[in-house]
């Protein structure tokens, strides 16, 4: 995947004497989720890097002919995301239809209480879990029954959370 | 594709193991081998390798396969490989066995039978590995049973090239006087990385996901289980260390004797990582398997406390053994056949009821085990190892023949055990399949690719 960046170039409002920081958040706070930073600026902006680390992005410093810098801030990946290879366009699904917390349940039970719910649904509807655990068994089963899914874990991964679409229901070997 | 799917040959991988696992008691309660003989007799080797490659190996090896696409949450790398790295393992292991027997005096000696049997052990290791590491490697960010679990590829490939070396010295194809040098001392080094280096830190990498998981602990990486990581990098460079010296012609026990007490102070942290999950878990009953494990984690760090009270004392050279038999039946196999009675259980269940989950009324889990039976066998199988090695200690040779033979009974029930697991006898009758299907899928996967 390619990098997207939004150029910023500072060198103008630092030869007019002017402050920079304000016109590089407002910059950040403006870009698309997954798009990076790319500043120009006559010195390296070594206390921006902290800034923007702690906002969850890398640098990358190149030196410009004529002795500016060319800074590219990349957002780190967020949580990553995990889809079934038959998922398709998880934004446009409807509504979670059922809510199913299973945080407190032993293994294999979220799998069969998650397989149960399906089988109550009709094509199209959703299911929105939360479990303690990645399902790891529960993906396949999906699948195979012919259910789309996405999910991830939250921030700190104490949780893992799963959207389920229910399929037209495939025949079984 | 994200998730796992059940590993179709680990239970084929299990069952050779346990066959292997009561072959070596056998042999033991009948005065062959160690403690009759000299542990480096080939009458005892033949035992040793039995269980270390053919049990703890196998059954090492049959878990990684179904439990690294756990891990890595995808599924196995080149797994057409599982069925050839079985076989692999029980020829060369037949062929290692007749080398020793053939050494022994046993039966004829065929020269190129060692040789072969490590060469086709180090083919099966390596192929083992190349699933392993390049399941683990491609699923980034990684976590810390993946590093722990790929850390302990590295001394498995060591043990097994120093096998090999071995093999080529004792069938007499080399008298290359440096690699005689490296073999009269290193044997404690190839079965320190084997049984520490491998197993061990497999185990413990494990451990960390499948305790959390049986527990519902959370499932973080502790200050502790970083310094256990690093600890035993440096004990693996130590007794890497030890084999170049040895290599080099400077025979010196030292670098060993630093990776026994790296590798103990690890086992240390590892039981305080063990007492944190078990303290933080959200499940307040445990089951037997949990139990077995925590014994057989005693056990572990027991080892090395007879181990540094041996220095103390000075009884070293007396202690070696009891304390490598303590390691090997309390801690690798404890916590083996505790694992087991609960990935059996597991694996079935999802094998014959993963397909009609949520369509039909199914068991749980724990209803194809009698948990009540099964933990009275733990408690004969703990018992008879602690004083198995008590009588080791004692120089008590037929009492501990004795003990073997209460070790053997308890494997074999347990064996009963996961067979009764397996064919479903256990399942409420309302919930039961037709026991056919069960039986025909015994040990074998089944062949119509639903399990793949």
């Amino acid at each position: 995947m390619t990098q997207e960046f939004k150029e910023l170039d500072v060198r103008p409002i630092l030869k007019n004497g002017g402050e920079p920081f304000e016109a590089i958040m407002t910059a950040v706070g403006t870009l698309q989720p997954g798009q990076g930073l790319r500043l120009l600026a006559p010195f390296k902006p070594q206390p921006l890097y902290r800034v923007m680390d702690a906002r969850g992005f890398d640098h990358a410093v190149f030196e410009l002919d004529g002795g500016d810098f060319e800074v590219r801030f990349t957002p780190r990946r967020q949580e990553a995301i995990a889809l079934s290879e038959n998922a398709v366009s998880p934004e446009l699904w409807a509504e979670p239809s059922v809510q199913l917390d299973l945080s407190d349940l032993d293994p294999p039970e979220p799998m069969q209480r998650i397989l149960g719910a399906a089988e109550a649904l009709d094509a199209g509807e959703v299911i929105f879990a939360v479990l303690a655990r990645e399902p790891v068994f529960l993906f396949p089963e999906l699948t195979r029954r012919g259910h789309q899914w996405v999910g991830n874990f939250d921030r700190d991964g104490s949780a893992y959370r799963i959207m389920i679409r229910i399929g037209k229901g495939i025949a079984d070997a | 594709m994200p998730g796992a799917t059940l590993s179709p040959w680990t239970m084929s991988y299990f069952a050779t193991a346990l066959v292997c696992l009561v072959a070596g008691l056998a042999l033991t309660i009948s005065g062959f081998g160690y403690p009759s003989a000299p542990i480096d007799d080939p009458a005892s080797l033949v035992i040793v390798h039995l269980i270390a490659i053919g049990w703890l190996g196998l059954l090492f090896a049959g878990s990684l396969l179904q439990f690294v696409p756990v891990i890595a949450s995808r599924q196995l790398q080149s797994p057409h490989l599982a069925l050839p790295a079985l076989l692999l393992t029980m020829i060369g292991l037949l062929l290692l066995l007749g080398g020793f027997l053939g050494l022994a005096d046993i039966v004829p000696l065929w020269t190129w039978a060692l040789p072969a049997g490590g060469l086709l052990l180090t083919a099966a290791f390596a192929s083992l590995c190349w699933m392993v590491a390049g399941t683990l490697a491609a699923a980034r960010p990684y976590s810390l049973p993946a590093k722990f679990v790929a850390l302990g590829c590295v001394p498995l490939i060591v043990t097994a090239l120093v096998g090999l070396l071995f093999a080529l010295f004792l069938s007499g194809l080399t008298d290359d006087p440096r690699l005689v040098g490296l073999l009269l001392s290193v044997g404690p080094a190839h079965a320190y990385l084997g049984l520490f280096g491998w197993m061990t830190i497999t185990a413990i990498g494990v451990s960390y996901r499948l305790l959390t998981m049986f527990l519902l602990s959370p499932e973080r990486t502790r200050g502790t289980s970083r310094a256990i990581g690093w600890l035993s990098a440096a004990a693996l460079v130590a007794a890497g260390c030890g084999i170049f010296s040895d290599g080099a012609g400077l025979p010196a026990d030292w670098p060993l004797h630093l990776a026994i007490a790296l590798s103990g102070l690890a086992a240390l942290f590892y039981a305080i990582d063990i007492h944190s999950i078990f303290r933080e878990r959200k499940r307040k009953s445990v089951e037997l398997n949990v139990v077995a494990s925590l014994v057989a984690i005693g056990m572990l760090v027991l080892c090395f406390v007879l181990f540094a009270a041996s220095i103390v004392i000075g009884n070293l050279p007396e202690m070696v053994m009891p304390v490598a038999y303590l390691f090997t039946f309390g801690w690798l196999t404890g916590l083996g056949l505790g694992q087991l009675y609960k990935i059996v259980a597991f694996m079935t269940w999802l094998e014959f009821y993963g397909p009609v989950l949520g369509r039909t009324a199914v068991p749980r889990v724990q209803d194809l085990v009698n948990e009540r039976r099964a933990s009275l066998w733990f408690g004969l199988y703990f018992t008879a190892t602690a004083t198995a090695t008590a009588l080791l200690i004692l120089d008590m040779p037929d009492m501990f023949r004795a003990a073997t033979f209460a070790q053997l009974t308890a494997v074999c029930a347990l064996a009963f055990e996961f067979i009764q697991a397996r064919r479903l006898v256990m399942v409420p009758a309302a919930t039961r399949l037709p026991s056919a299907v069960a039986a025909r899928r015994l040990i074998l996967p089944s062949f119509n690719g639903r399990s793949r």
